[in-house]
Parts: structure tokens; C-alpha cells; sequence
């Protein structure tokens, strides 16, 4: 229990204590001061990541307090929970170590901080919480603690896109909350479990109706996780935010809705959705939102909106693994959680460390550029040959379950189409992802070497990169994420 | 009778005799006679809930001792008594945390009339809660509007006038339909308390006779108590009075003074028509209507605001709306969310007023929004407890707000008919009130280094940094253990009957 | 409906004053047409009260002739009310002039509408 609640409060309270702890927070701070604050940060992102490893072996759930009688703040570790956790003390501190680096030049550092491990904290609350109104409460906190990082540079562009963000949240949260309203009055407890909480009865007398409401609250859930029609808001808010934020953003904060989604479904039971009309507008929102994030990252010129409209179309991926609903299609989607997650953060740092160092956004500024990086390239050739699905990576383990899970299914018309998407879009994949690492180390005749100069990133960059990056490989050679998974799966 | 049952009548003498005193002292005692009074009214209905918590049984009070039908009465249950305590407490703080500003905003000289407004205010508030006759209630309908008309004016600037004006005007209206329908009642029933009243509307119920004038008279009552709290086609005097006055008129006029006459509507439901005959009628469904409308074009117009002050007036349009979509809905949940709501409201909005000064005291004074860039860091604590305050409007977890709406929500799901209406507009709605709520958060929280404004220490301001703490307590008290007052509600509901 | 209006023409008419009254205070925009519109709305109830406190034929319950019967008088607190009515429709009507007064004497116009336009020109 206090392990749980350790690895929840203590981040937020050290966040909340950078935030006050400047007495005037508008003047800049100092060389000393920054030092200070990036012990604090640093040492508290480590001790919170100790504390959710050690919450990670936790058995027992708590009741924390009632909010009503039969609406407690609950919090317990399940399996998929964990995955969930694993990816976020992974990828945080490495993010949060990078960023000691990238921040330099940003002004408000200690505000950065201080959302920064806000967001450590409700994320963790939101892998540990154990049913739906506690889930709820830290969406929200979450939409609103990650909202800053967003806004950070202040300019208009950024709120602008900081509250298209809030908005297309709220909105979405706002789904949900409506859906859990109907499941708060059709189940026994809003406890999550994985195989259906609805009353027998509630079913039998209007299931037609427990269908739409589960379609508005995967629909809802959906807005976080950059599901079509509600996806506008991802590329727009991830992009402006400093790159390691929009390394957590787009690796990290997002699959709060593929956590959202699933636990939506286990609440509803997969039983009770199959084959329902449910599945295939699911089915069919997912392909669309795979197709056209992939689409539009092909087109799109500048880096940080390219990878951001990658993370669109890889969190469909996902989203379609967990509608197709069978357990090979499950473990796929839980394994590319953790795959995607890995890739696209060091996709992200590796482009803070170019935005960082050479100040160039647009792919076609950055020819020659694996000349001058070399090892923050071979890093992003990496991950792009994992994003892709090119074994031995983690991305070409859950894409060939997910493939199998949707041939499997039998599912008509779409089992078939599916495999067939994602192999399309894998190739837009390498298309918008390998130009980069071709022009990048092969400039072409014209190119003047003469002017080249060494600018590989500092230390405190490389590691984080080099760490994630190796990590993206590991899974795929290593898949002791697929026993987590599968465990996640079978409940054991 | 237990000496404890004094308590209602005493303690709206002692607020009207000691508005009386206040004319005759200078400024400072009227301001120690003033908190005081609210302070022993506040302990006299936190005693007076105690006792009926233990009694759990309400009590009626013969003022003179005349028996019904003839004397006037005064009724305490629990939902009376916690009211009471409730505007005390909220009126505490609302006075405390505007102090500071009276100087500069109300005439030396004209101070301690501003403690008598206050102090009538308090006492026919509290009438209005406790009593039990309708004619004694619409002559403290009148003192309100008197003392609150007086409370705008008071800060003598061209737009106060006018909007006391408006005020006065569109009041007026309210309650002259609301004499006439209580005139019409009279007529019908022959009686003037609540009690015997319902007995008779019951008995014309059954017979089936003088049914349209019944129910003209029920609607005449309504929609006079509804103009006068605001609803939202009749809410035009609202922004200006609440934009222009001073600092705690705003918060005690936005949180006390239209909730009075919501509870006396409540009142009237419960205590004169009953229940379930004011459910039969058509006039619910109007009020939900027109609720779902204030929610909605409420939150447009405090979108469309540019100046502060006026677009937390607009949003009480909006709140008041939410409080008659619950009376709408037609069932007991229905009004124990409304109930709830008037509590959560009264707290956030005095909250968001009061929080509102502190942000334009420390830009200049000035309440546009492009001043008041940055002024979060300029007062830390105005700008958290607006902080608070938004996150409480727009419904995060743990906060009041979001009680009322899960309560709302919960109400809403029982009722057939109104169901999607209801949920879709309150989907509506939260999302509006983000987009003007946060708007003004993240414009108090940017980054202004050439603001010509110098910030403010806690030293400065110990008063009212405790005001707004106490508050932002508040707030987090409603939300996170909501309980025992949903509780409470139910129990003083089920006292109505 | 008819012959009812007819019998209880003193309600009718109290109804039908009470409505011009009412639209006078909303709709005027000359502040002492409005007040006089509040008045007319006001007596217009008390006419109403009056109306119905009356039974023909019997008298105001004072004991002069030794006549204890209820029969004999009629009940007094529709008066009563009026009564009260009166005094708080008197105190309102002398706030209302008192506003009117201020406004007046610092925009010379009786018109709201006028004085809301010169509101919005001084912008504050």
C-alpha cells in the first residue's frame, strides 16, 4: 500500500514543491540555481522510479477513501497495469535526463520540472488505479498536468495548441464520464476486471443501448489516443511542446487512452462487444486512422509533425489489435504499447538532439546530417528500422501478432483488410522515416564536406538515446515483454 | 419547548435590530457589530443543526404563541438550519475577504450604512429560510431586493446606478408576480401558512375544481421567483451589477442573494403545492427548458467577456440554470443536486470573485484580460485560489463542482424523457465552461516580464490569503467528502414532506 | 367563462391593471413612466385583495353595536395585507425615485436606453 501511494504522492509533491519553491519565478534562473534544480529533479525522478519498481511486485490493492459511498478512490497493480508502468519508469527518467541537458536554452525551467513529475505521478496513479471513477479522476489531472508541458514556450502558437488540447480532452473525458454514468448503474462494482462487470440483466433488457454507450466511451477514450475523427488535436499539441516532453507526450501520455480503451473493454467484456456492430465501426475508425496518420506523415515536412503523425497512425495500430478482441491480437497490441513507446521516444530525443544542436525542424534541411551526428542517426535508423516492423526489433514482433490475431479472427472482410493496411502502412512507414537516414548519411555529390563539423549531442543526450534505442532492439530479441503480456492476458 | 428553538427567531431579530444599531455607530464598531452578528448567527444555526440532527424531527415555532391558522410561524429543519449556517459562513467570508478593498471603493463616511445593507440582507435571507408563512415571506422577499439594490449602489460609479436600476426594475417585476400568485392562492385556499395551504391545495387537487387557477397561481410564483434569481432570459441586470459593485457585494449578491429565493421556491414546492402535484404540471418542464438555455447561452456570453468580473457574472447565469435543470427533472435526485449545487456554487463563486480582486489589484486595477497576464505570480494566492475556483467550475475530481454534476448526471440517468437532453447539455456545458475558465487560467499563469505592475507578498495580505484559503478548503471539503451533506440534504428533504 | 368574468368584474379588472402595469415596467424606457407602471401593477393586487376580502353586505370586524356574530363582518386580513402591501410598494416606489434622482442628476436624461449608450461611450 504505501509503496503504491509513495510512488503516487512523491512525485507530485516534489513537483508541487519546485513549482513554489522560487519566490519570484519571473526573474531567470541563475547558474546555481539551476544546478539545485536539476539535482531535485533528478534525484526525484530516481527515487519515484525505485518506488514504482518496488510498487510494481505490490499484490494488494487499497482503498484510499470514499468519494461517495459506492465510489471509492481505489488503487491496485494488475498485469496490464504494469506494462503500462514499466513503459512509463522507463521512459520518464530517460526523458527527464535528456531534457537536463535540451532545457538549457527554454526559459522556466523549474515550471517544466515541476509539471514534469506531475505528470510522473497521475501517470502512475493511472497504471495503479483499480476501477473507473478512480481512473476518471487522474485522466483528467493528467489532461491538466500534462497541458503545461504543452504550453511551455508560450507563445501564441503553443497556448493556442495547449488548449486545442485541453479541449479535445475534456470532450473526451466528458464521453467517458457519460458512459461511466451507465456503467455506475448496469454493473455491481466499477472495479476493473477483464471479463465483463455488466449485470446479465442490464444486458438481456437494453443491450442495444449498452452498445452506443460503450461506442461513445471508446470513442471518448479514443480523443486521447488519437483515434480518427478526434485525432486533430495530437499533431498540433505534440510538435510545440520541448522535444523530451514530446518524447513523454507521444510515447507515454497517449496510451493513457489505449490503457483507457482497454480497461473500457474488459468493463464491457469482450464477450458481450464481439461481433457487434461495435467492433466493426472500431474496426473500421482504427484501419482509417492507420492509413491516414501514415498518409499525412508522408507529406508532412517538418520532423517533430512527422513523428507526431506517426504516433497517430502507430497508436491505431493498437487500437486495432484491441479491436479485433482475441488474445494473439491482444498480446500484439500490449507488445507494441511497449515497442512504440521506446521507439518514438528516442525518435523524439534523437530530433531534440538535432533540433538542439543544429536548430534545423524541416526533413529537408538535414542532409548530410548523420554526418554530423552520426550515433544520434545510427540511433534513429534504428528505431525507424523498429517502427517499420524490420526483425529483430520489437516493432516486428507485435506487428506480425497483430497480423496473426486479425487472420485469425475470422472476422469478415476485415480480418483480411487489416494485415493488409498495416503492411501498407508499414511501407509509408519506411517512407517517411528512411529518406531521413539516406539523405542524412548519403548527402549526394554535392555536398561539401569541408564545411562539415562534429556536432554529436553531449553525454546526458546520448545515454537516454542510446538507452532507449537499445531497449527497442532488446524487446524484439528479448521478448520477455511477451510473457508479461501474455500474462496480462490469461490473468495469471 | 426547548430553549434551542429560539434560536431562528433570534437570530433573525438580532440581525435586523443590529442593522438598525449599525446606523448610529461609527464605521469600525459597525464592522465588529456586523462580523460578530454573523458570527453568533453562524454558532446559532451550527447548534440549532446539531439539535435536529439529534432530534431528527423539525420543529414549527408560534411566533406569539397564536395557533395555526392565525399566528405566524417559523419552521426549522435541518435543510433551514444548515442554509443558515451555510450563507453565515459563506457571508463571513465573502465580508472578510473584500475588506481590504472597502476603502477604496465605499465613501468613509457611508461605511457603516454598507454594515446595515449587510446585516438586513442577512436577516431576510434568513427569514426567507425560516419561515413559514407566505405573506411574511414575500415582505422579506421586498427587504432583499431593498438591501441587495442597496449593496450595488453603494459604490456610487454611473454603471452601479444603472445596474441597481435594472435590478430594482427586473425584481420588481419578480415580485409582483409573485404577490399576485400568492394572492390568487390565498384566494383559492383561504390560508397564508404553509402547512394549511397544502392541506387545501391537496383537498382542491382531489375534487378537480379550480384547477387552471391553481396552476396559474403555482406558475405566477415561479416564474416571479425565477426573475428574480436570474434564470436565464431574465438575467440581463446580472454582469453589471455583479461586475460593477464592490468586491463582496459581488460575492454575497452571485452566491447568497439568488439562492435565497431558489430555497424559498424549493419552499414553495415542497411545503405549499407538494411535490409530486408541482411535478404533475407542465411548469417543470418549462423550468427545465430554460434551465438547459441558461447553461448553455450563459457560458457563450462569459466566452464572448473580456473583462473578468463580468465573465464570472455570466457563468453564474449559467450555474443558476443548472440549478433549475435539477428542480426540472421532476425527482427527489433531481433536487438533491440542485440542493448541492447551491452549496457548491455559492462556495466556488464568492471563491472566484473574491480570488478575481486579488488578480486585478496587482494589474493595475485594470479587469481586462490582456492586464491581467501574468498576475498569478503577482499574487500567488489569488491566482492558485482561482485556480482552484475554474478547476471546481469546469468539474475535475475533487473538487465540489464535480460532485454537483456526478450528482446531476446520476439524477439525470432516472429520468426517461430528459435524460440525453440533460447529459448532453451538461456535456456542453463543461466544455464551455473550460474554454473561458481555463482561457483565464493559462492567461493569469503566462509569462508577462514587462508588466509595469509590482506583485504582492503574503505579508501584505494575511487577512485575505486566509479568507481565500479557507475557501479553496471549502471547495475541497464539498468535493472530496460530499457525503454527509448529500446526506443532510436528503434528511431535511424528507423534513420538507 | 362569460357570465364569470361578469360576476367577478372586479378581479377581471384587477388582472387586466395588473397587466398593464407590468408591461409598462418592462417595456417603458422612461424611468417615471416605469415607476408609475410598478404603482399600477401594485394597486392592481391590492385592488385584487380587496375584491375578494368584500362580502357584500357585511362590515369591517369592529364591535360597535354589540353584534358578536362572524356572520355580521367580514375577514380582516385580506386588509391586513393590503395594508402591508402598501408600505412596501411605498418604500420601493421611493427607492426607485431616489435611483431615478441619481441618475438624472449625472446624465440628464430619464431614458435607460440613453443612459446605457453614454455608459458604453465613457467605457467604463
Amino acid at each position: 500500500m504505501y509503496l503504491i501511494l509513495s510512488s503516487i504522492l512523491f512525485p507530485i509533491l516534489a513537483g508541487l514543491f519546485l513549482l513554489v519553491r522560487h519566490r519570484t519565478p519571473l526573474s531567470g534562473e541563475t547558474p546555481t540555481d539551476r544546478k539545485s534544480l536539476i539535482a531535485l529533479t533528478g534525484c526525484s525522478l530516481i527515487i519515484t522510479a525505485i518506488f514504482v519498481i518496488a510498487a510494481l511486485f505490490a499484490e494488494n490493492g487499497f482503498t484510499l477513501f470514499y468519494l461517495t459511498p459506492s465510489l471509492p478512490i481505489y488503487f491496485r497493480v494488475d498485469s496490464v497495469g504494469r506494462i503500462f508502468s514499466l513503459l512509463a519508469v522507463i521512459v520518464i527518467p530517460c526523458a527527464g535526463f535528456f531534457s537536463f541537458a535540451y532545457m538549457k536554452h527554454e526559459e522556466h525551467e523549474s515550471r517544466y520540472y515541476g509539471f514534469y513529475l506531475l505528470v510522473f505521478g497521475v501517470l502512475n496513479a493511472l497504471c495503479f488505479a483499480g476501477n473507473l471513477i478512480t481512473f476518471y479522476l487522474f485522466f483528467e489531472l493528467l489532461t491538466l498536468s500534462s497541458m503545461p508541458l504543452v504550453l511551455h514556450n508560450g507563445s501564441k502558437e503553443a497556448v493556442m495548441a495547449g488548449l486545442k488540447y485541453l479541449f479535445y480532452s475534456l470532450c473526451g473525458a466528458y464521453a467517458a464520464l457519460f458512459g461511466i454514468y451507465f456503467l455506475y448503474r448496469n454493473c455491481d462494482s466499477l472495479t476493473f476486471t477483464m471479463d465483463g462487470a455488466l449485470r446479465a440483466s442490464a444486458i438481456a433488457e437494453h443491450g442495444g443501448f449498452l452498445l452506443v454507450v460503450a461506442f461513445v466511451m471508446l470513442l471518448g477514450f479514443g480523443v486521447k489516443a488519437g483515434m480518427f475523427p478526434m485525432h486533430a488535436w495530437l499533431p498540433t499539441a505534440h510538435p510545440v511542446a520541448p522535444a523530451p516532453a514530446s518524447a513523454v507526450l507521444s510515447a507515454v501520455i497517449v496510451k493513457a487512452g489505449v490503457l483507457a480503451t482497454i480497461r473500457v473493454l474488459g468493463m464491457f467484456g469482450t464477450d458481450f462487444l464481439k461481433g457487434t456492430w461495435v467492433q466493426t465501426a472500431w474496426l473500421c475508425l482504427t484501419l482509417i486512422t492507420v492509413f491516414m496518420g501514415s498518409l499525412l506523415a508522408y507529406r508532412e515536412p517538418v520532423l517533430k509533425k512527422r513523428l507526431a503523425y506517426s504516433t497517430v497512425s502507430q497508436l491505431s495500430y493498437i487500437l486495432f489489435g484491441l479491436a479485433v478482441m482475441n488474445e494473439t491480437s491482444f498480446t500484439g497490441a500490449l507488445l507494441h504499447v511497449l515497442a512504440h513507446g521506446f521507439i518514438k521516444a528516442a525518435l523524439f530525443l534523437c530530433a531534440g538532439a538535432i533540433i538542439y544542436k543544429t536548430g534545423k525542424t524541416r526533413v529537408e534541411e538535414m542532409r548530410g546530417i548523420g554526418k554530423e551526428m552520426p550515433v544520434t542517426m545510427w540511433c534513429f535508423t534504428v528505431a525507424s528500422l523498429g517502427l517499420i516492423g524490420i526483425p529483430p526489433t520489437g516493432g516486428f514482433l507485435s506487428k506480425w501478432f497483430l497480423a496473426l490475431g486479425s487472420l485469425k479472427s475470422g472476422i469478415p472482410v476485415f480480418g483480411v483488410l487489416g494485415p493488409v493496411i498495416l503492411l501498407v502502412s508499414a511501407l509509408l512507414t519506411a517512407g517517411y522515416l528512411l529518406p531521413l537516414t539516406i539523405h542524412g548519411f548519403f548527402p549526394g555529390a554535392d555536398y561539401d564536406y569541408n564545411r562539415l563539423q562534429k556536432k554529436e549531442p553531449c553525454k546526458l543526450m546520448r545515454v537516454p538515446i542510446l538507452m532507449l534505442t537499445a531497449l527497442s532492439v532488446l524487446a524484439g530479441i528479448f521478448p520477455f515483454a511477451i510473457f508479461l503480456a501474455y500474462f496480462a492476458v490469461t490473468g495469471r | 419547548m426547548n430553549f434551542i428553538c429560539n434560536f431562528p427567531f433570534f437570530s433573525i431579530l438580532l440581525s435586523l435590530f443590529s442593522g438598525t444599531i449599525c446606523s448610529v455607530l461609527p464605521a469600525k464598531a459597525a464592522k465588529v457589530v456586523n462580523r460578530v452578528v454573523i458570527i453568533a448567527v453562524g454558532l446559532m444555526s451550527a447548534v440549532l443543526l446539531l439539535y435536529l440532527l439529534a432530534t431528527g424531527e423539525s420543529f414549527i415555532y408560534w411566533m406569539g404563541h397564536f395557533p395555526a391558522p392565525w399566528g405566524n410561524e417559523i419552521r426549522a429543519g435541518v435543510l433551514e438550519a444548515g442554509m443558515a449556517l451555510f450563507f453565515c459562513i459563506i457571508m463571513y467570508l465573502s465580508m472578510a475577504g473584500g475588506a481590504h478593498k472597502l476603502p477604496g471603493e465605499v465613501v468613509e463616511s457611508k461605511h457603516n450604512l454598507y454594515y446595515i445593507l449587510v446585516n438586513l440582507l442577512l436577516s431576510s435571507l434568513l427569514a426567507l429560510v425560516y419561515t413559514n408563512d407566505m405573506f411574511t415571506a414575500y415582505v422579506f422577499v421586498e427587504i432583499n431586493t431593498i438591501s441587495a439594490c442597496g449593496l450595488i449602489m453603494i459604490r456610487q460609479v454611473g454603471r452601479t446606478i444603472e445596474a441597481a436600476v435594472r435590478y430594482m426594475i427586473m425584481s420588481l417585476l419578480g415580485s409582483g408576480l409573485l404577490l399576485f400568485g400568492l394572492c390568487i392562492m390565498y384566494d383559492l385556499t383561504g390560508h397564508l401558512l404553509m402547512s394549511n395551504i397544502k392541506e387545501s391545495v391537496g383537498l382542491i387537487m382531489a375534487s378537480g375544481e379550480y384547477q387552471i387557477p391553481l396552476i396559474v397561481s403555482v406558475a405566477l410564483m415561479c416564474i416571479g421567483l425565477c426573475i428574480k434569481s436570474a434564470l436565464f432570459p431574465f438575467h440581463a441586470w446580472l454582469p453589471d451589477a455583479y461586475g460593477y459593485s464592490t468586491v463582496s457585494s459581488a460575492a454575497i449578491l452571485s452566491s447568497l442573494v439568488s439562492k435565497g429565493y431558489i430555497f424559498l421556491l424549493i419552499k414553495i414546492i415542497y411545503r405549499v403545492i407538494g411535490f409530486d402535484i408541482f411535478n404533475s404540471t407542465r411548469i417543470i418542464d418549462v423550468l427545465f427548458v430554460f434551465g438547459l438555455m441558461g447553461m448553455i447561452f450563459g457560458s457563450l456570453s462569459a466566452i464572448r467577456e473580456n473583462d473578468i468580473r463580468r465573465m464570472i457574472a455570466f457563468s453564474s447565469v449559467a450555474q443558476i440554470g443548472y440549478i433549475y435543470m435539477g428542480f426540472g427533472m421532476g425527482t427527489q435526485a433531481g433536487m438533491v443536486a440542485s440542493i448541492f449545487h447551491i452549496l457548491s456554487h455559492a462556495a466556488t463563486k464568492s471563491l472566484l470573485f473574491i480570488a478575481a480582486i486579488g488578480l486585478t489589484d496587482v494589474s493595475g486595477g485594470s479587469r481586462k484580460f490582456i492586464d491581467l497576464t501574468g498576475a498569478a505570480y503577482r499574487n500567488k494566492w489569488a491566482g492558485a485560489a482561482f485556480t482552484v475556483g475554474s478547476l471546481s467550475m469546469v468539474g475535475i475530481p475533487l473538487f465540489s463542482g464535480f460532485i454537483s454534476k456526478l450528482l446531476f448526471a446520476q439524477a439525470a440517468v432516472q429520468v426517461e424523457g430528459k435524460m440525453l437532453a440533460s447529459l448532453i447539455v451538461l456535456g456542453i456545458s463543461t466544455v464551455l465552461n473550460a474554454v473561458y475558465f481555463m482561457k483565464t487560467v493559462i492567461r493569469i499563469y503566462a509569462y508577462a516580464p514587462d508588466a509595469p505592475y509590482k506583485g504582492i507578498t503574503f505579508r501584505d495580505m494575511k487577512a485575505y490569503a486566509v479568507v481565500l484559503v479557507c475557501f479553496i478548503l471549502l471547495n475541497v471539503i464539498l468535493g472530496v467528502s460530499s457525503q454527509p451533506v448529500v446526506d443532510m440534504i436528503g434528511q431535511g428533504l424528507a423534513m420538507f414532506a | 367563462m362569460g357570465p364569470n368574468l361578469f360576476t367577478n368584474y372586479g378581479e377581471a379588472v384587477s388582472a387586466i391593471l395588473f397587466c398593464i402595469g407590468f408591461t409598462n415596467l418592462l417595456l417603458q424606457t422612461n424611468l417615471i413612466k416605469k415607476i408609475i407602471g410598478l404603482n399600477i401593477m401594485d394597486s392592481a393586487i391590492y385592488l385584487f385583495l380587496a375584491e375578494k376580502g368584500y362580502i357584500a353586505g357585511r362590515v369591517a370586524p369592529i364591535v360597535v353595536n354589540g353584534v358578536t356574530s362572524t356572520e355580521a363582518y367580514i375577514n380582516p386580513i385580506p386588509s391586513g395585507l393590503v395594508l402591508t402591501g402598501i408600505v412596501v410598494s411605498v418604500s420601493v416606489t421611493a427607492l426607485m425615485l431616489s435611483l431615478t434622482i441619481r441618475l438624472y442628476t449625472r446624465y440628464h436624461t430619464l431614458d435607460l436606453d440613453e443612459i446605457s449608450t453614454q455608459l458604453k461611450k465613457e467605457g467604463k
